[in-house]
């Protein structure tokens, strides 16, 4: 979630009065921010991701006018038309265009660097790195209206980009300004860019790249137009009016100017700032924060988290949601805004009454525990590895081939974890290679889940829980792994036989199939000395694998359940 | 056969000669015993205390005074006394002139100054006298002196480490060699070993048995009885034994059991569900938009096979589809896009076991429970000492009618009280499938305030597509932290280590509050 640093000098300009450390962590925390610590004179805090409003110094400011109940309720904007007009030619790959204007701002340095972060943080988030949309700001006052969005061929296009002294190509930005090679690829694929340009044909910007440098936003501007452009029309209108509510909150009259946008066949008119109406029942918010409010305080409660609300009769409340608010989509939502409002800290926790259930572990884990235990009286140490591993160590070394049933992933991050496991003894013996100098006999068991492609199921996959064992030492022998079993089986109340089977990981003629009351559960075996030899374990090793599912289910059986 | 050996003391070989040389020979000073026994006096207590110890010998101290012979003494008793030397001079050649009487001393090697000291003796016993330079010699005392320095010489012979008084000697003697400085007092420690009057019975009646001994018992000495007959040999506890260690649970999954004993006893039933889910099951019906970023390849592991899934409730789909696009009936206004079937049928390791909540929620509905769920998770992390792709969630969801928020906090501070950490605080925080949502903190002595709880009430777009009527607290505890802080890890790896020497070399856990 997004870091944002602001200046306590600047945040206590537009909150309107001198505020504590403490206070502002407070408020900070009340808004589900976690402050960060300061970093020489500014403050750092986490933001969280379903309020883009707070991603800057402004909006937290008019938020904390309502906790600190300076102001309540819902923040005024003075919104008009303008007379602008942007024109939308046909940018087919990135179609949507939303503008507004802001007027009479007050700018200094810090105020700047509030703009520039706001839109850095928004394109990371809410426009994912520029890809589904962008924010262009400009000072309205370099530029002569109409505007025009449209795409050019690429060769057609020079301008001079923020930071550059001169002019340039679009081939030149796009391969020599840092912005070029950071944001290229979105646009890459295309023979033509997109490209805001005024009436005189001064290029504004190259969406989602770059500004010219002409139209930059100073300290000195006093007028700011905002575009963003995108590929998804409603994430781009939410986004201008994040950037408009913000920018405004720097205007002295709050003055913000809506934009015509002409399509091909509608005209819209952005930044849309309507207020969104909601009911809310008193004995909602109360049921759901089991808090007993009566309706005037749940009001209050709303007016400090800058909501509009008014009692509408009963216990029924009418609220008013900002535009900047893209976060409250249900009631449930403005219940929490309550309760941060209230406090958390003042929620006392409570036990249910009346809700008395029993608790009780799995089968599967029930019978893995008892199994567990089993095998650590019989002497084994429990490993635990981890279920992602490579396929390699899965087959290759295990001297089989690299079957087709492997659950593989498209974008693992390391060779050593491409597929989830097929079967345990590969871990087993990967620990009794690193487990090599503390001496012999390793006896070592894991319980754990397996799984393999299986068509049958929802999720093609078939999931198993298994145990595995193995015995190193320089004398062990199948003998060895066999008493184990047994003796395992045995205590389960259980009869095991075994037939002889072929498999590449074993040992022919020292391998066999595990029947458990006359049904196959799994395999143990002297582990082959080519595998050994791949592991690097220079001592015999003996194994077993069962299906703890299939043993369970066997157990039941005979257990008449 | 019992009462005999009953009757029977047993003592070892060299403990048995011990008390023959004590009871027979009489001998009770632990020098001379040491002596005739042949061995190092430390060694020869140990057995006596031994033999104290069955009550069959008793140890005393006392001090004791002694002559001791002089370095002078000592020459005398080789070389004879001086006057002795003197005497035979005179015997065999008369001489009255002293000076020649040294000059004969010298042919003898005599040195001048013993012949003085010899003619001064011979002088105070009568046998010379001294007048004008000349030595007369009284011939009728000759003998008999001679005779009495024999005896003087042999007495100083014999007195080295005699008790005073107990020696048996003329004052007359003893008083010269004092004088003569020949022998001097001593003062010593005295050991003194006595036999008990047990040890003169059992001996007489010869029930002081020898015993051999053995270093271990056998199924032959016990099966026998013979075992009364021998010794022993004890152990040296002091000396390292070699190290074994149990068969036991792997620490982890120790402390993962105690987790589930803990939930069990709050009344949590345990659930399951695949570690290969649905995106649908994993995001679409937990109302995670399908442009979320958490569904793009830097947070979740997607399948290249299998890759995609089905599923058979077709009306499921439908309301979730619903719900994402315009927010179906549940009151919400939905993210309010084109949601695609396609995206939710995509295979994914799951990134949170919330999915597991989410299907028990569908398959039990509308009931007073409570669930959880203790399984992995995974997510394209790569693994260093704080990051792991592959990690256990804590999942816990409460379900019912009349649940609140509060009641959220409530488990949520009951169940870190059982983890043993009393003081929890909460704040407010962002989960896209729960509002209100609340992180709680625990507060841990050595760490401070540790992000432990995040929890939250089901949001209502989660809910109504699965019938759910009641709400659901639900938690997600990333129980791989508080793990770390139970067993002492830092390094997160070493929750997966597989080197046996590591795991053996871990405390086996106990979570405190379990057993204060």
């Amino acid at each position: 979630m997004p870091l944002i640093s602001i200046k306590v000098e600047d945040l206590e300009k537009l909150v309107g009065r001198s505020l504590t450390l403490e206070e502002i962590i407070e408020y900070i925390t009340m808004l589900k921010g976690e402050y960060e610590g300061m970093e020489e004179e500014y403050l750092i805090y986490e933001a969280t991701h379903d309020r883009p409003d707070l991603f800057s110094c402004e909006g937290l400011a008019r938020s904390i006018r309502g906790l600190a109940e300076i102001e309540l309720g819902l923040p005024r904007f003075n919104v008009n038309e303008s007379k602008v007009d942007v024109i939308v030619g046909n940018v087919y790959y990135r179609p949507y265009i939303a503008c507004g204007l802001i007027r009479n701002v007050r700018l200094d340095e810090e105020a700047v660097r509030q703009l520039m972060q706001l839109q850095e943080k928004l394109h990371t988030t809410y426009c994912r790195n520029r890809r589904k949309a962008s924010i262009g700001l400009y000072d309205y006052d370099t530029i002569e209206p109409p505007i025009r969005y449209l795409l050019m061929p690429i060769e057609k296009v020079r301008f001079r980009p923020l930071e550059w002294s001169k002019e340039a190509s679009a081939k030149e930005i796009l391969t020599k300004h840092p912005k070029g090679i950071e944001y290229g690829h979105i646009i890459a694929n295309y023979e033509e860019v997109p490209l805001l340009v005024d009436s005189t044909g001064q290029v504004l910007s190259m969406p989602p790249i770059i500004n010219s440098e002409e139209t930059k936003v100073t300290e000195e501007t006093k007028n700011i137009f905002v575009d963003v452009t995108g590929v998804d029309r409603r994430l781009v209108e939410n986004v201008l009016k994040i950037i408009v509510t913000s920018i405004a909150e720097r205007s002295e009259g709050k003055e913000i100017y809506k934009v015509s946008i002409h399509y091909d066949k509608d005209v819209v008119l952005t930044p849309d700032l309507s207020i969104e109406r909601m009911d809310l029942n008193t004995s909602y918010v109360n049921d759901n924060l089991g808090l007993n409010l009566s309706t005037e305080e749940v009001i209050h409660l709303l007016l400090k988290m800058r909501l509009g609300a008014t009692h509408k009769g009963e216990d029924l409340i009418g609220v008013m949601i900002p535009a900047y608010r893209i976060d409250i989509l249900h009631p449930i939502d403005l219940v929490e805004d309550i309760a941060m409002a209230y406090g958390y800290d003042k929620l006392e926790p409570a036990i249910p009454e009346e809700h008395y259930t029993i608790g009780r572990e799995h089968p599967l884990e029930v019978f893995s525990k008892a199994v567990r235990e089993i095998m650590c009286g019989l002497g084994f140490q429990e490993i635990a590895s981890y279920m992602l591993t490579s396929k390699i160590l899965q087959t290759v070394y295990m001297r089989l081939p690299e079957e087709g049933k492997m659950v593989e992933i498209e974008n693992p991050i390391s060779d050593r974890f491409t597929v989830v496991r097929r079967w345990l003894i590969p871990d087993l013996l990967m620990s009794i290679y690193q487990s090599r100098g503390s001496g012999y006999p390793i006896m070592i068991f894991e319980v754990g889940d397996v799984a393999w492609i299986d068509e049958k199921e929802e999720n093609r996959v078939k999931e198993d829980r298994r145990l595995a064992a193995a015995i190193a030492s320089t004398e062990t022998t199948l003998v060895d792994g066999l008493v184990k079993l047994n003796a395992l089986i045995r205590t389960l109340g259980l009869s095991v036989r075994y037939e002889p089977v072929k498999h590449r990981s074993f040992i022919e003629g020292r391998c066999g199939k595990v029947l458990v009351e006359g049904r196959e559960v799994g395999i143990i075996g002297e582990v082959h000395p080519e595998v050994l030899n791949n592991f690097k374990i220079e001592v015999p090793v003996v194994a077993f694998e069962i299906s703890l599912g299939a043993l369970l289910n066997i157990y039941r059986e005979k257990m008449g359940m | 056969m019992e009462s005999a050996i009953e009757n029977k003391i047993v003592v070892s070989k060299d403990e048995y000669k011990i008390l023959e040389l004590v009871i027979r020979d009489k001998v009770h000073d632990l020098e001379e015993l040491a002596k005739r026994l042949n061995i190092d006096k430390s060694a020869l207590m140990r057995r006596i205390a031994e033999l104290e110890s069955k009550k069959l010998l008793r140890i005393d101290r006392e001090e004791e005074e002694y002559f001791e012979v002089t370095e002078e003494g000592r020459r005398y008793v080789k070389g004879g006394l001086p006057e002795e030397k003197v005497l035979r001079i005179i015997k065999e050649k008369d001489i009255s002139d002293l000076k020649e009487l040294y000059e004969e001393g010298k042919r003898h090697g005599i040195s001048t100054n013993e012949v003085k000291i010899g003619i001064m003796h011979l002088a105070r016993l009568g046998v010379v006298k001294i007048e004008k330079g000349k030595l007369i010699v009284n011939k009728e005392r000759v003998e008999a002196v001679v005779e009495d320095r024999i005896r003087v010489r042999n007495v100083l012979s014999l007195i080295d480490g005699m008790v005073i008084g107990k020696e048996g000697v003329e004052e007359r003697i003893i008083k010269e060699l004092r004088q003569r400085r020949l022998i001097r007092s001593r003062k010593r420690k005295k050991i003194i070993i006595t036999a008990t009057r047990l040890a003169h019975e059992k001996m007489q009646k010869g029930e002081i048995v020898v015993a051999r001994l053995i270093t271990r018992l056998t199924p032959e000495l016990i099966r026998t009885g013979k075992w009364r007959e021998a010794i022993i040999k004890p152990y040296d506890l002091s000396v390292e034994v070699p190290k074994v260690s149990p068969g036991r649970k792997h620490p982890y999954m120790e402390f993962l059991d105690q987790i589930r004993e803990i939930l069990v006893s709050m009344g949590f039933e345990e659930m399951k569900g695949p570690h290969i889910e649905l995106e649908f099951w994993n995001f679409d019906v937990l109302f995670q938009a399908q442009d979320h970023p958490a569904r793009e390849i830097h947070d979740t592991f997607f399948l290249k096979r299998p890759r995609y899934g089905t599923i058979k409730d077709k009306e499921l789909m439908e309301r979730v589809k619903r719900t994402h696009e315009d927010g179906w009936i549940t009151g919400s206004k939905g993210w309010q896009y084109k949601w695609d079937p396609r995206k939710a049928l995509r295979l994914i390791l799951r990134t949170q076991t919330t999915s597991v909540s989410v299907r028990t929620l569908k398959v039990i509905g509308n009931r007073n429970y409570k669930a959880f769920s203790l399984d992995r998770n995974f997510r394209p992390e790569a693994l260093d000492a704080t990051h792991s792709m592959e990690f256990y969630q804590c999942e816990g969801i409460v379900v019912g009618p009349k649940l609140n928020f509060r009641h959220l906090l409530g488990f949520l501070k009951e169940f870190s009280r059982r983890l043993g950490l009393e003081k929890v605080k909460f704040k407010p925080a962002y989960f896209p499938f729960t509002e209100p949502s609340v992180e709680g903190y625990v507060y841990h002595p050595s760490l401070g305030w540790i992000e432990a709880l995040p929890g939250g009430m089901f949001r209502p777009e989660v809910l109504a597509p699965l019938g759910i009527k009641y709400r659901v607290l639900a938690w997600g505890i990333g129980i791989d932290r508080l793990a770390m802080v139970v067993l002492g890890i830092d390094d997160i790896r070493d929750l997966f280590n597989l080197n046996v020497e590591f795991l053996r070399s871990k405390a086996r856990p106990i979570i405190p509050s379990m057993i204060r």
